[in-house]
């Protein structure tokens, strides 16, 4: 209890001085973005660009091996199969929502909602429907939320990702997602930017660092250290623990922050192809 | 050009030590219970963690997120500055780095950060 307490006080301590050490940014998403992919694709020179969706696996032979060999019989069918059991079941709740062709919901998250001023994220939408029609919402993180998404980024596949970013408020978003991803925090006093773009390709212990480039393409996740199927905001929760910066002083899943570092992420792997739900170590 | 820079005195480091290694071993005089304690912290990924960036010989499967630690002594002749990096002192952190502020922070307590100088100081 002590030691938690200690963590979130220096959490919050460290957030005030990373807040006056690196200003707001109020970038240009386009430039930002081109600026990323040609960083994190220099430092691997010979990977095209699609094989970002892979993740961490672009950086290691053996690695992405294991991952082709698991991907022939791959963990996560049944949850697409319950997936789609789930639509059937709510299907005239979620048609209403989304349409009939579910090969058009995926691609179409996250995207900024200009009136409601937030980014809106496929999860989110889902609860909103359901809650919408009297239906109880899904728990967050894994469960139903995670077939359903699943089923729907499944029948995405191939298209690419094509978040756009036409008014202020999107670029706002866009920025507070940067910032979140710049800034270091909790006690470790770490950001995602410093494994995920400065060290993409390093090993911490025998944990190769993924890019962030790519990161929204494959999700939700069957991840072995988990063995079940998760979603984004899950493995965000995860990361920050793992920065002993405390979830839930960010936010939690699909708070305002977790969505605009996703709504960052993805317009960051723009033009890459929807490749979820994937398998990874 | 940097990272050359660094690999070519790492590399100048490892061959300086390998001929000074029966002085530097005579001159260790830290404690080998305090060295072997500050090792097992080094090595603990819930204290140290040092394993999880740099290489240190005895330590399997070590991260390359930072520079390997050989040579400590050459590097860091004034021993102080070597735990001023390790505790975390603002003016000697570099931008973006990964390496954890970990006095500062209070990651460590200061006898454990103490201990983990001497051990590293033996490399």
């Amino acid at each position: 209890m002590k030691k938690t307490l200690l963590i979130t006080a220096l959490s919050a301590g460290a957030f005030a001085v990373a807040t006056n050490a690196y200003a707001g940014s109020n970038v240009d998403p386009e430039k930002d973005r081109k600026q990323f992919v040609d960083f994190i694709m220099a430092k691997s020179p010979k990977v095209p660009f699609e094989e970002y969706r892979l993740g961490a696996y672009i950086y290691n032979a053996d690695k992405k091996a294991q991952y082709e060999a698991v991907d022939e019989f791959p963990p996560y069918l049944d949850a697409i199969d319950l997936g789609e059991e789930l639509w059937n079941k709510d299907r005239a709740v979620y048609e209403k929502c989304f349409g009939s062709d579910v090969s058009k919901i995926r691609p179409k998250y996250p995207y900024f909602d200009d009136k409601r001023g937030e980014v809106v994220t496929l999860e989110l939408a889902i609860n909103e429907c359901r809650k919408n029609a009297g239906l109880k919402p899904f728990k967050w993180g894994k469960g139903d939320i995670a077939r359903l998404s699943a089923y729907l980024a499944y029948n995405a596949r191939g298209q690419k990702i094509n978040v756009k970013i036409d008014s202020e408020g999107a670029r706002k978003a866009y920025n507070a997602g940067r910032d979140l991803f710049t800034k270091p925090h909790g006690q470790l006093n770490l950001s995602c930017a410093k494994c995920h773009a400065y060290n993409a390709g390093r090993r911490a212990r025998a944990n190769i660092l993924s890019p962030a480039l790519g990161h929204t393409t494959h999700f939700p996740v069957w991840r072995a250290k988990w063995n079940y199927l998760g979603t984004l905001h899950k493995r965000y929760t995860g990361c920050m623990k793992n920065m002993r910066w405390d979830p839930k002083t960010v936010g939690g899943p699909q708070s305002v922050a977790f969505r605009n570092l996703e709504f960052f992420e993805a317009y960051l792997s723009n033009g890459l192809e929807i490749d979820g739900p994937d398998y990874r170590e | 050009m940097k990272n050359k820079m660094i690999h070519a005195l790492a590399a100048t480091a490892v061959a300086t030590t390998l001929m000074a290694a029966p002085v530097a071993s005579q001159a260790a005089g830290a404690d080998a219970k305090v060295v072997a304690e500050g090792k097992k912290l080094a090595f603990s990924r819930s204290k140290g963690n040092c394993l999880a960036c740099h290489m240190i010989k005895g330590g399997s499967l070590p991260g390359n997120i930072g520079p390997a630690l050989i040579a400590m002594k050459l590097r860091y002749p004034d021993k102080q500055k070597l735990r001023d990096k390790i505790w975390g002192k603002p003016e000697l952190e570099v931008k973006y780095s990964m390496m954890p502020p970990f006095g500062r922070h209070a990651i460590l307590s200061e006898d454990q950060i103490d201990k983990i100088v001497e051990f590293i100081y033996t490399l």
